[in-house]
């Protein structure tokens, strides 16, 4: 099921021209982004559909439903915060209680983790609908960060649980919280945007994303506080998670950034990321349609 | 001129893993700007479309036909735009709808009313314009009983039926369906040939592609024969579908040249003995004919059941088809058939002397033979065409030895109408019940 996207009455509109060349597709001659940003703005029912769509076919045939959103982090949770507790994992003080603070870390971090994931299967998970259906395929890739994204939000019950049962009052500056949360979506959609075109070709990707990923975890500040030893204090700069963790941590723990600028630079990575990752797709997408 | 191809070629690597190494060459050349290296082939690669051009004008219904494997689907998928030629344009004026595979879209777990607003939406329906048709599609795939159940339900038929419901009602300017219409029963296609009926009276363009040379006959009235890639056909469907049907037949190939040399010796001396009819029936001088000749056909006739030869027979009369085959080799005596043909080349009847088992038993170089069909004629009142032909099964295949397609032109007439095709020769009885 197929159309070239064009608005629903066809008789105010010219007749749309698509040119296929072996260099690329030209919509009459206009340049790339301002189409680009174009179907983007059309496809966003499509991307609200899918979104819909995988969230409400997640648990359809389970009982247990979106329990299952939140088991492993709580079980991760308690874990090390037993670990912790009685001393066997050398963990250093966090500002906040250590169970709130890696149950907040691990979300975060899930939320990155699963928006990486989540786009790079995008494409091979959709199979056909790549391979036979002429839609703008950003949307798939776009729309994979809506389940994580919920995912996330779901687990914000047990935190709230958790952060009561503490006593953790966070600054009224939290609520701009989402606001820290944006570019680590951003940052998992330009990675997943050029790791989904790879996984089509090489099936390796996604396997080895998996593993990345569990690496990845304990190489940022989730389940202990950001270390000031060298050469671990590395870890808080070269990872460009750190400092959107680390800036979420300062709005809950005291209401301001300790280190905008290092927030700021991250920011602005995970734009220019988000942006070229989408570029490279739409250049390379139709030259991978068929390893769908 | 709606769809434009020029020159267009598209190759294919048969080997997985060279794909996936091809595959990460071709995307560095992409992402770093360098024009991809599309002219010749590396290693394992094929051409699935070789240089193919072609014009399509508003309106068309144009089949696409071949054996399998000759790049048919492939051509669809670049019209498509989902994948790019390696050589050549491809231009599209207007919206395109395709119905490439049955449910591509569907998710298992949704609904069907689910995946119609979806589908929808992937077709850049807004809701407003699904709402709509949201009946007209539901009671066009017949669905009505299962559209709330989740879609892995649905049997393949149903499937079909929901796609192509989606697509009838999305608007296009052009069509692109891939033998998808296969699936599905009596009722539901022609519904589908309807609402193509439909799509023809709107101008809508329909490309098909469909290995059902009757629907491309009756449907089509153009088509395009692709053979390993190539598009060596473009015409008429009737004349393109003969072609086809001569490309798959062992016949049109003349390899016994030396074969044929070497008997004209003995066709002359008795052809002129046995050629008696010429003159007698107004042949067709654009009949087609192609045969190895290794038995040919001197001449064929209908003749009324006096032997006199007729060219307007009455309905639900007996008549006779003579038809002579000279043999030039010792060999088994050919298989003889008959077939008759309406002038849209759709068959209305014929038999073979295999299927109503006679047996000649073995001739020798020279002989001719001359067969006699008797059978009543039950087609209605029209013009039609006689094709004759001879060849016989060797080692599993038919060999054509000589086939006239459209030999002689005829003509049933009748006094009182019937409906269709051929009478049913109905008796009809009444009496009053009250």
């Amino acid at each position: 099921m197929t159309a070239a996207l064009v608005p629903e009455s066809r008789e105010n509109t010219a007749p749309v021209q698509s040119t296929y060349t072996p260099c690329g597709v030209s919509r009459d001659g206009i340049g790339g982004w301002r189409i680009m940003f174009k179907e983007l703005a059309e496809s966003r029912r499509l991307i609200w559909l899918l979104i819909l769509r995988d969230i409400s076919v997640r648990y359809r045939q389970s009982i247990l439903g979106y329990v299952w959103a939140v088991v492993p982090q709580i079980v991760m949770v308690g874990v090390f915060a037993f670990l912790h507790a009685s001393r066997v994992l050398p963990i250093g003080g966090t500002r906040i209680a250590y169970v709130a603070y890696a149950l907040w870390g691990i979300s975060v971090w899930q939320l990155f983790a699963g928006c990486l994931l989540s786009c790079a299967n995008s494409l091979v998970s959709s199979g056909s609908l790549v391979s036979k259906v002429n839609f703008p395929r950003e949307a798939l890739v776009i729309a994979a960060l809506g389940q994580p994204t919920f995912d996330f939000l779901v687990r914000l019950a047990p935190i709230v649980v958790v952060f009561i049962w503490y006593g953790v009052v966070p600054w009224w500056e939290s609520v701009f919280i989402p606001l820290v949360l944006l570019p680590v979506m951003l940052l998992a959609l330009g990675l997943g945007f050029v790791l989904s075109i790879a996984n089509l070709v090489i099936r390796d990707t996604g396997n080895a994303l998996g593993t990345a990923l569990t690496i990845g975890m304990f190489l940022t500040p989730v389940l202990y506080p950001p270390p000031v030893r060298w050469p671990f204090f590395l870890v808080n700069h070269l990872n460009p998670l750190s400092p959107l963790l680390a800036a979420s941590h300062d709005l809950i723990a005291q209401g301001f950034l300790t280190k905008p600028e290092m927030f700021a630079a991250v920011c602005l990575l995970a734009l220019v990321l988000a942006l070229g990752g989408w570029r490279a797709f739409r250049v390379t997408i139709s030259r991978v349609a068929g390893y769908a | 001129m709606i769809i434009g191809v020029e020159g267009v070629s598209k190759k294919f690597c048969r080997s997985l893993k060279r794909t996936m190494l091809y595959g990460v060459r071709d995307v560095a050349r992409d992402v770093l700007g360098f024009p991809a290296n599309s002219n010749g082939l590396r290693s394992d690669e094929f051409w699935a479309l070789d240089n193919v051009s072609f014009e399509v004008q508003r309106g068309e219904c144009i089949g696409l036909i071949g054996p399998n494997g000759a790049g048919k689907s492939t051509l669809l998928k670049l019209l498509n735009g989902i994948t790019l030629p390696d050589k050549g344009t491809i231009k599209v004026a207007g919206r395109l709808a395709a119905l490439l595979e049955l449910g591509a879209g569907f998710h298992p777990m949704l609904t069907g009313r689910e995946n119609i607003y979806l589908s929808g939406a992937i077709s850049g329906l807004s809701k407003q314009d699904i709402r709509k048709n949201f009946d007209a599609i539901v009671d066009f795939a017949g669905l009505e009983e299962f559209i709330d159940s989740p879609v892995k339900y649905y049997s393949s038929g149903m499937y079909v039926r929901l796609g192509f419901a989606i697509i009838a009602h999305a608007n296009p300017d052009i069509f692109l369906i891939d033998e998808a219409l296969a699936v599905g029963d009596g009722s539901f296609q022609s519904k589908c040939y309807a609402k193509l009926q439909e799509f023809k009276e709107r101008e809508i363009t329909v490309i098909f592609v469909t290995h059902s040379l009757d629907m491309v006959m009756t449907n089509c009235s153009r088509s395009l024969l692709f053979d390993k890639g190539k598009l060596v056909g473009d015409g008429t469907s009737k004349v393109i579908v003969d072609k086809y049907n001569r490309m798959t037949t062992r016949g049109a190939q003349t390899e016994n040249i030396l074969h044929e040399n070497r008997v004209r010796g003995a066709n002359s001396r008795s052809a002129s003995k046995n050629i008696e009819w010429r003159g007698l029936f107004n042949v067709n001088p654009d009949e087609d004919r192609y045969g190895s000749r290794k038995a040919e056909i001197l001449e064929a006739g209908i003749f009324n059941l006096d032997h006199a030869p007729v060219q307007i027979l009455e309905r639900n009369r007996e008549f006779l088809i003579k038809i002579k085959v000279q043999h030039n080799d010792s060999m088994p005596a050919a298989v003889v058939a008959y077939s008759i043909k309406d002038p849209k080349g759709i068959i209305m009847c014929g038999t073979n002397t295999l299927y109503q088992k006679i047996d000649m038993g073995k001739v020798e170089g020279g002989t001719v033979v001359l067969i006699v069909f008797k059978q009543v004629v039950r087609l209605n009142a029209g013009d039609y065409l006689l094709s004759v032909g001879c060849g016989a099964w060797e080692m599993g295949e038919y060999i054509v030895y000589d086939r006239r397609f459209d030999y002689i032109p005829f003509q049933v007439a009748a006094v009182w109408q019937r409906v269709g095709l051929f009478d049913p020769e109905s008796e009809v009885e009444w009496k009053r019940l009250n």
